[in-house]
């Protein structure tokens, strides 16, 4: 009933907006389109709005970490110094702000994901209190070496993680780490070109671009 | 007004029902295709972003498309959401499935590796001494490759090599041995039985050899052609007193209206899988209880990579790096070559690669330091093997899961023999032997291979056989059981080959297709 009652005022409303903003280069039809019930249409040859030039939220904003305890983000920052150093005139994973990424991208991903990189975070944090009494954050760069280096294996066939779960996070984070800061803002304004995400045929991207399809016609958003 | 009955429906629109829908109309057959996806608009659907600009950086969205392990961030939205049509395997054999439901299917983005099969395959059962052989020889579909070699620009090199049939190519390319690597690759493989040549691809027009441009203008061209796009068909119906296929009942992908279109022929062209679904999920022409078997696909993911000394640390001399060659079949061609697998696989070897990082165990400046060593010294190897038809790789209906039109969703069931394992393995042994010999470092060798589906190139199900208690299919891809219905993508095949399936599909379906057009002439069906 409330609905019912509701209705009326909807095409009041859709009435005061302006009309929707065509793409550059969309072409316009000549004459109003009949549109459906409620439907508007872009007729009467008017001249579409220009385009206004928009800013990147990471051109202007910081990723807030959430996800994370401070311990972990911690030991996250150092392994991300320790693995991806700025180097050759490239910034570091810090610069890129490759962990505050991986604490939302972590965040939003799988339970075994987010499980992986918990227990790995807190199993670094663990051996470096055991061997030398301070969290993983805290260590110097031989100490760090002294827990990472024998937990790091080549892994030529992307399948094949290493069973054990802290190898196999560090197989992980090392991979993300780098791509988090390879495809990064920062990066990419250093003159590095993306990488462009993992897996695919059809290779990485360059630093002018990728061509991504849009949602077409989709059921589900996203 | 009275609904119209087309002569023939196509359930699909990729290479092999775009083929059906060009030859049958230029017959003058009325045609209606439908698709159960969306047109994709190549200006106004995609957009150039860098990848940081893009939500998830590259990475993808956590958890989307976990089995199409080519899915990027970039392309996530070509391929069907497993949300829409998901599909359940056990636990312990997962399979990765891949479609594309826009217009013209997986034809938009295929490799476009144009191969023809040999009587190697078609012969299968003599040369293996065990499986079956195709019902069909390389002579009978031999005209129809050349016609489609036609339609697709196909570019090549001729071998006369019998495991490695030559086409009537667009383009010839030539062997290009220039570089110092792949001279010495060449006189190393001589006298091993490794036969060079060149890749043999389609050019299509653009870049692109599709259905949506080579072969669905051309239908649309002669008036007798119409497509519906977003229809998911659901079942195919038939007539109670005839048992003839009459037409079928298809959902509309956003409303759910179900609607019935009625036809005198009815041609299956929806991908091995999904045309295989359809059939068992309207209960129809498996008498012989073969459909839904010997499931199978190629093995890719073998990876030999090898760093040459004197290129190292940027100091390569000119012309000493670059350059590929690929390597057809060359394994169990003879009774006298004994190995531990029947059939074969194919090799690719480029040089001038690089190793990347997970190659290394190193970290941070250590790891950079080795891979500016190593960057551009390298060859690499890599394969794409035929796995075994078997009858225990198969799909099932699963009647507890439904996609988001209600219809029940497929359970596959397929794994690996040890002869994929010891085909893998013999590849990246041949591949290391091969380096090593030509003084090279092997520092990755890896026999590892993808999970069945990852090619891309399920066959099978569907099989076609001049015996219809051991197969669903006649010779012409026609159902035994069902004079009016036809299967004509790559469920039809009894094996895969190493060889990209995509133009056996489309010559298969194109003799297919003028075999209906003819029978349709007499009045036989």
């Amino acid at each position: 009933m409330q609905a019912l009652a509701a209705a009326p005022a909807v095409p009041a409303l859709i009435a005061q907006q302006a009309p929707t903003p065509a793409a550059p280069g969309t072409p316009v039809a000549s004459g109003a389109g009949r549109g459906g019930r409620g439907g508007r249409g872009v007729g009467g040859g008017a001249e579409p709005p220009a385009m206004i030039e928009l800013t990147q939220p990471d051109a202007v904003a910081e990723t807030v970490a959430r996800f994370f305890t401070a311990p972990q983000f911690n030991a996250l920052k150092k392994l991300s110094d320790t693995l991806m150093p700025a180097m050759n005139g490239n910034p570091g994973a810090l610069e890129s702000q490759a962990p505050e990424f991986l604490d939302f991208l972590i965040g939003v991903s799988p339970a075994e994901r987010k499980l992986l990189y918990r227990n790995g975070l807190d199993t670094l944090n663990a051996h470096a209190t055991t061997k030398f009494a301070k969290p993983f954050a805290d260590l110097d760069a031989k100490q760090v070496d002294a827990i990472i280096r024998p937990l790091l294996v080549a892994t030529p066939w992307v399948l094949d993680l290493p069973k054990e779960p802290l190898l196999h996070f560090m197989a992980s984070a090392r991979t993300d780490i780098s791509e988090a800061t390879r495809n990064s803002r920062v990066w990419a304004e250093s003159g590095g070109g993306g990488r462009g995400g993992r897996g695919g045929r059809g290779g990485g991207f360059g630093g002018g671009g990728q061509l991504v399809w849009l949602p077409i016609d989709p059921i589900y958003k996203g | 007004m009275a609904i119209q009955e087309f002569d023939v429906l196509i359930v699909g629109s990729g290479h092999s029902g775009g083929m059906a829908a060009k030859v049958l109309t230029s017959k003058g057959v009325s045609c209606l295709m439908l698709n159960a996806g969306p047109e994709a608009d190549y200006v106004k659907d995609r957009v150039a972003t860098p990848v940081h600009q893009m939500p998830y950086h590259g990475f993808n969205k956590p958890g989307r498309l976990s089995h199409v392990t080519q899915a990027t961030e970039a392309n996530a939205e070509q391929w069907v959401d497993e949300r829409e049509v998901p599909y359940t395997a056990p636990p312990d054999a997962p399979y990765n499935w891949v479609r594309v439901r826009l217009l013209g299917g997986r034809s938009l983005f295929w490799s476009r590796q144009s191969f023809r099969l040999s009587d190697f395959e078609f012969n299968a059962a003599e040369i293996d001494g065990k499986g079956d052989s195709w019902p069909i020889r390389l002579a009978d579909l031999a005209p129809y490759y050349s016609q489609v070699e036609q339609i697709f620009r196909v570019s090549g090199r001729k071998e006369n090599l019998p495991q490695f049939p030559d086409g009537d190519f667009v383009i010839e390319t030539n062997l290009n041995l220039s570089s110092g690597v792949m001279q010495k690759i060449s006189e190393l493989a001589k006298p091993r039985g490794i036969p060079l040549s060149t890749m043999r691809s389609s050019v299509g027009i653009n870049g692109l050899a599709s259905s949506i441009n080579l072969l669905l203008p051309d239908a649309m061209a002669t008036g007798k052609l119409q497509i519906v796009s977003n229809a998911i068909v659901r079942e195919l119906t038939t007539d109670k007193k005839t048992g003839l296929a009459n037409g079928v009942h298809f959902l509309d992908r956003h409303s759910r209206r179900e609607m019935h279109v009625k036809a005198r022929v009815v041609v299956l062209a929806a991908g091995t899988l999904e045309s295989t679904r359809l059939l068992m999920n309207s209960g129809i022409a498996n008498s012989s209880g073969v459909m839904g078997h010997y499931l199978h696909d190629q093995i890719y993911g073998v990876r030999v990579l090898a760093s040459v000394p004197e290129a190292r640390d940027g100091k390569a001399p000119a012309g000493l790096m670059g350059g590929s060659v690929f390597i057809p079949r060359f394994r169990n061609l003879t009774k006298e070559d004994k190995r531990n697998f029947i059939k074969g696989y194919c090799m690719m070897i480029s040089g001038g690669g690089s190793p990347v990082a997970t190659d290394f165990a190193e970290y941070g400046e250590e790891l950079q330091k080795k891979l500016d060593h190593y960057a551009g010294s390298c060859v690499s190897a890599s394969i794409y093997g035929e796995r075994v038809p078997r009858f225990e790789n198969h799909v099932s209906i699963n009647k507890t899961v439904n996609d988001e039109w209600g219809i029940p969703v497929l359970h596959i069931d397929v794994r690996d023999s040890p002869n994929e394992i010891n085909q893998a393995k013999d590849a990246a042994d041949t591949a290391e032997e091969l380096f090593k010999a030509a003084g090279w470092d092997v520092i990755v060798k890896t026999d590892k291979y993808h999970p069945p589906g990852y090619s891309i190139h399920e066959v099978g199900t569907c099989r076609m056989g001049d015996n219809p208690k051991t197969s669903v299919l006649n010779r012409w891809n026609q159902s035994h059981d069902i004079k009016n219905l036809f299967v004509v993508d790559g469920a039809a095949f009894v094996t895969c080959g190493w060889q990209n399936p995509t133009m056996t599909i489309s010559a298969l379906s194109m003799r297919a297709s003028e075999h209906l057009a003819e029978l349709m002439k007499q009045g036989a069906v």
